[in-house]
């Protein structure tokens, strides 16, 4: 397929909402708001393109490009040359984040309309973000993906810290020093690949690591440890339970269209790199390490549950919820099933659409009141009838009722779990409950009750503000009532990765 | 007919969303529910006759692939599921009709009428499943239906309290659910109910293994049906417009549980172990349930207690290999509860309170309310000739029959207290002196639209029980006899005596009411003045409440802390020292930029000298 310029032209498509923004001048307001969501528009339409042209059932990668890039030898002894091309590729599981990240920077870009001041800078680096996660989700090689990975961490720094609530800057540093050392640990991996096999192309890599002479250079010992290493730099964008505190600041302080991102988009690099590095390369290991991974999903499900339970700021609830679902991502990982992995792929893009749904409502609640505190709100469904019913709604989707996207997800992962370790899925199960309770809690909290007199005057959910939102749940219950949408994509590059039955 | 049979939820389904998107004034969005719920069950009834002669079909897709297992959707018609479905749509249009009337003047009935479209497309889609999974997701559904009928009246702290803890304690059984469910796929391969059935028949699932299952099922249908010890729900969710609690808390919903055993009886019955357990618990709710009604004085709460604990003598037949007993008072009680129920929010209607305390003498204001009222206590109570009496009957013989000695006992006296709360009811609400709250100055009959469901369902509270009679014959049960599973439907015979002695208790219970509510020839403070530990004990409902407030609710929330303050002070502490570690090694290498030329001259010839050591140690680059 080499000579399709598709994912190159996506991938780099923002780009060109930045060119224009260069010259808009920064006190013109609508014009740069208008660029902003223009800018995101391009890569929207190109990524729905590349889905309808995609071939869901073929397991290979898709719209393959290979363009040589950088060439060194190694000293004489070593017959193997060290060679980086750029490589960009998709498989059913890529195309269908694609398709989520694009959604979801569209929509957070019409939440940005509510962003007070430095437009400018403000979307240019929005649209610089888009081009790293897009590059994330389309490199076919691992130093490609690390240079992506690495491009989302710098707009993010400082979108965080200059358009955030009052400690946003110590958030922002947060995040950089967490992620930083996330990719430090990535990166030793990275290169020890890369100097043991001679490749960084994904599937080169596969196929290599699969021979059974592999093993001499690549001891069973070196490649547990390499996924032990990559259990803690993708568990720290999980994140996984104890490394999770640094993302709690950013949900709290950034602003909500970069948290839409952010707990949409983001996060799920960490169950990507798992599934595609961790679980794809290193199957065996994986194994062996399950119970492990199991017990990871378990706590952080019944941790950020508990957690969340007894929060009293409308976002940390929603932080905490976004330990305890990403629970559920690694149980799928764990039961190492056609169901589990799937489940844990639709957690992902479930858990993307409901927590973009309820930020960007966070978004529209904070215009209003300017507060998120659950005790301070309360009786919103008198005046916010829409608002309300929307945050119930999202509310229904992130517990898991079935007709909802987290339903499947949440069904799948633990359809897998329990045919391997019982136990603890049965254990995990009971998160069900709790995710009941700490959900409720807080949307009966903000929406029913009585109403406080100063928010007798509160204005509903806006025309335009009313797109993403309905937008955003209409594609939720898409998912949950025809899961096949998504399940048909994910079938074929499952099957290849040896995860049939 | 059976062919179109997907339309029975579709309607109702249609004018959830036609009443959310358009949402029409409420006059016309009642118009919309009617016809369409009224279409839904003119549809079911044609499946049900249709049924007589087609006999059992099925009708599957694939719906969502998982390896190399395909799961489907789809809809089974066989006499169970065609029999719910007509009770679901009888009782949901007869209530469409009702709610035109009763919820005239609330602001946001189009809202109402919307959820009872979705509540009852839920309901609808989970009686045809022909898969456990297929159920569980409806199951769901008419949950959080329940939920949100439950908290319709958002504004109020009771209803918001009581929705929420409907939600999570029947969420508590739908994990059992949850889990059996996936245990069971793991073992059979399968969801479809077929598949199930005959696995158990061929014996693959291991005695142990199915016996957990089986109770783990039943877990879900406790929660649902409001099985002790997870009843505490159900009186609660009378928070909810009285036309709620005479569709989803009485007829349908809570009757869900009934349905999921009898649905999955043959997995049941291949457990002695999980018949038992649910014999005993539907024994020990039916009579634990009444002896509370016996003390409540909120009209509403006495029947959600009465419909526990009928739920429970349903689980009782169940589980005492009663499949017709039960499935046939599933049916009566759907009728003479939902017209209790409906007659119960006519009063409400009238004289704006729920405490019967302050009612009396409403007999001649509400005669037509009055007598409706009055069929429905006969039929509960299990007079004869009415269809109480018949269903009733079929339960205790069952427990009978099934050697169930002490349950059959339990069975007989939560028999007489029934008639006797039910009629502490009807003679404290329309005998004697006329009462009324002072706020309430002139008292009316109900409109046309809220008596003539009621009318239907009072001839309904009579007739229905001459399906399955041993004097003109066993209809109803040859009839679920013909389904896809064996049914063992004997009538147990030989025990000529037990339904003299259910009528006897009946009248008893009535006469003893009478005596001490109408005629006031015993003192109707009998039992606080001579036990009051014991009134009080069932007036405080056995302080199930308080106690899983204390234990249950406190402990989450202490435990929740716990873990509240480790993340922050514990987690939180090892993130500072991190990033403190960080800005110190920053500052560090600051500090190491001293400008001194010499110094990184020599850090420098370190470095290489480190570099060429480790080369010459490992013989070269990757040697």
């Amino acid at each position: 397929m080499n000579g399709s310029f598709l994912l190159s032209a996506l991938v780099f498509s923002p780009l060109l909402g930045i060119l224009v923004l260069a010259f808009v001048p920064g006190d013109e307001e609508k014009s740069l708001k208008r660029v902003g969501v223009l800018g995101t528009t391009l890569p929207l339409v190109l990524s729905f393109i590349l889905f309808a042209m995609f071939d869901t059932d073929k397991a290979a990668v898709q719209f393959l490009e290979k363009y040589s890039w950088l060439e060194f030898k190694s000293s004489a002894q070593t017959a193997m040359d060290y060679a980086i091309s750029y490589e960009l590729g998709v498989t059913g599981i890529s195309v269908m984040l694609v398709l989520l990240s694009t959604i979801v920077i569209f929509l957070a870009s019409i939440a940005s309309l509510s962003i007070k001041e430095n437009w400018k800078s403000y979307f240019m680096l929005f649209l610089l973000l888009e081009v790293g996660i897009l590059g994330v989700f389309t490199s076919e090689n691992l130093f490609l993906f690390f240079v992506f990975f690495e491009i989302t961490l710098i707009p993010m720094f400082f979108l965080i810290g200059n358009w955030g609530y009052y400690q946003s800057e110590k958030a922002a540093f947060h995040f950089l020093i967490y992620n930083g050392l996330g990719s430090a640990v990535l990166l030793i991996v990275f290169v020890w690949l890369f100097m043991t096999t001679g490749t960084l192309n994904i599937n080169e890599l596969k196929e290599v690591l699969s021979t059974a002479g592999s093993y001499q250079v690549l001891s069973e010992g070196t490649r547990t440890g390499l996924v032990i290493a990559l259990l803690i730099a993708f568990g720290v964008k999980l994140p996984i339970f104890p490394l999770h505190s640094w993302m709690l600041k950013v949900h709290v302080e950034a602003p909500p269209p970069i948290v839409m991102i952010h707990s949409g988009i983001l996060l799920k690099i960490g169950a990507y790199g798992l599934i595609r590095f961790g679980v794809n390369l290193f199957p065996e290991e994986v194994e062996s390490l399950a119970f492990l991974i199991a017990v990871l999903g378990v706590i952080n499900l019944l941790y950020g549950a508990f957690v969340a339970f007894v929060q009293t700021d409308f976002k940390r609830v929603l932080a905490y919820s976004s330990v305890s679902h990403m629970g559920i991502v690694l149980i799928g990982i764990a039961a190492l099933n056609a169901s589990g992995i799937q489940g844990a792929l639709f957690q992902v893009i479930s858990h993307g659409l409901i927590s973009a749904l309820l930020f960007f409502l966070i978004g529209v609640l904070y215009e209003r009141t300017k507060t998120t505190d659950i005790s301070t709100l309360g009786g919103l469904a008198k005046t916010m009838p829409l608002m309300a019913g929307f945050m119930l709604a999202g509310g229904l989707a992130s517990l898991g009722l079935p007709g909802m996207s987290g339903f499947i997800s949440e069904f799948m992962a633990f359809l897998g779990l329990f045919k391997v370790m019982p136990a603890v899925a049965a254990i995990g199960a009971l998160g069900i409950i709790f995710t009941a309770v700490y959900v409720l809690r807080a949307v009966l909290g903000i929406t029913f009750g009585e109403l406080h007199d100063r928010w007798a005057n509160v204005k509903d959910v806006g025309v335009v503000e009313m797109v993403p939102a309905t937008v955003l749940l209409g594609l939720i219950i898409l998912v949950g009532v025809y899961p096949a949408v998504i399940a048909q994509s994910l079938q074929a590059v499952l099957t290849s990765m040896g995860i049939g039955g | 007919m059976v062919s179109s049979a997907w339309l029975i939820p579709v309607f109702p389904l249609l004018s959830f969303v036609l009443l959310l998107l358009f949402r029409p004034v409420k006059e016309r969005a009642a118009g919309i529910g009617i016809v369409l719920s009224g279409l839904s069950f003119f549809l079911a009834a044609g499946v049900l006759f249709a049924q007589f002669q087609t006999g059992n079909t099925l009708t599957e897709a694939t719906w969502l692939t998982i390896g190399s297992t395909d799961i489907t959707m789809g809809l089974e018609i066989n006499p169970l599921n065609a029999l719910m479905l007509v009770i679901v749509t009888l009782v949901s249009f007869l209530v469409h009709i009702y709610s035109r009337g009763y919820m005239a003047e609330d602001d946001r009935m189009t809202m109402f009428f919307a959820y009872l479209g979705l509540f009852t497309f839920s309901m609808a889609g989970l009686v045809i499943s022909p898969n456990l999974l297929q159920l569980y997701i409806f199951w769901e559904l008419v949950g959080a239906c329940s939920f949100l009928l439950i908290g319709f009246y958002y504004y109020k702290a009771e209803a918001k309290a009581a929705a929420k803890k409907a939600f999570i304690v029947t969420r508590v059984g739908d994990v059992g659910l949850f889990i059996g469910m996936l245990l069971l796929f793991w073992q059979v391969g399968s969801f479809e109910f077929d598949a199930i059935f005959s696995a158990v028949e061929e014996g693959a699932v291991e005695g142990t293994t199915l016996t957990l299952i089986a109770i783990l099922v039943f877990i879900g249908a406790m929660g649902k049906s409001g099985q002790f010890p997870l009843h505490t729900w159900l009186p609660d969710a009378m928070e909810g417009p009285t036309p709620v609690s005479a569709l989803i808390h009485a007829a349908t919903m809570v009757a869900a549980g009934v349905y999921l055993v009898a649905a999955m009886f043959p997995l049941f019955e291949a457990s002695p172990a999980a018949m038992t357990t649910i014999a005993v618990v539907g024994g020990i709710t039916a009579i634990f349930a009444a002896t509370i009604g016996l003390v409540q004085n909120d009209i509403k709460r006495v029947l959600a207690y009465s419909t526990v604990s009928q739920l429970g003598y349903m689980m009782l037949a169940l589980g005492s290999a009663g499949y017709v007993a039960g499935v046939f008072h599933l049916m009566t009680h759907a009728f003479f509860k939902a017209l209790l129920f409906l007659a119960a929010g006519s009063v409400i209607h009238a004289v704006h309170t729920q405490n019967i305390k302050e009612m009396g003498g409403l007999w001649k204001r509400l005669n037509v309310t009055g007598t409706l009222f009055l069929i429905g206590s006969l039929a509960i109570s299990g007079v004869p000739l009415f269809s109480g009496f018949f269903s009733k009957d079929e339960i205790l013989l069952a427990a009978y029959s099934d050697g169930r000695y002490v349950l059959f006992a339990l069975g007989i006296i939560t028999a007489f207290l029934t008639a006797f709360y039910v009629f502490r009811l009807f003679f404290l609400v329309f005998m004697g002196d006329q009462k009324r709250p002072a706020t309430v100055t002139k008292i009316n009959e109900s409109p046309k639209v809220m008596l003539f469901p009621m009318v239907v369902l009072g001839v309904l509270a009579v007739v229905s029980g001459y399906v399955n009679t041993t004097w003109f014959g066993t209809f109803l049960g040859d009839w679920l006899a013909t389904g896809p599973y064996d049914v063992v439907h004997e009538h147990g015979e030989g025990a000529w005596w037990i339904p003299w002695l259910a009528s006897l208790l009946a009248i008893g219970g009535i006469a003893l009411a009478w005596l001490m509510y109408a005629e006031k020839k015993i003192s109707h403070d009998w039992l606080s003045k001579t036990m009051p530990g014991v009134h009080q004990l069932l007036f405080k409902k056995y302080y199930i409440d308080e106690a899983y407030d204390n234990s249950l609710v406190r402990g989450t929330t202490v435990f929740s802390y716990f873990w509240h303050y480790f993340d922050k002070f514990i987690v939180e502490g090892i993130v500072a020292f991190a990033v403190g570690a960080v800005r110190r090694v920053g500052k560090a290498g600051a500090n190491v930029q001293s400008g001194q030329v010499q110094t990184y001259g020599a850090v420098a010839f370190a470095g290489l000298v480190a570099v060429m050591v480790i080369l010459a140690l490992t013989g070269g680059y990757f040697g």
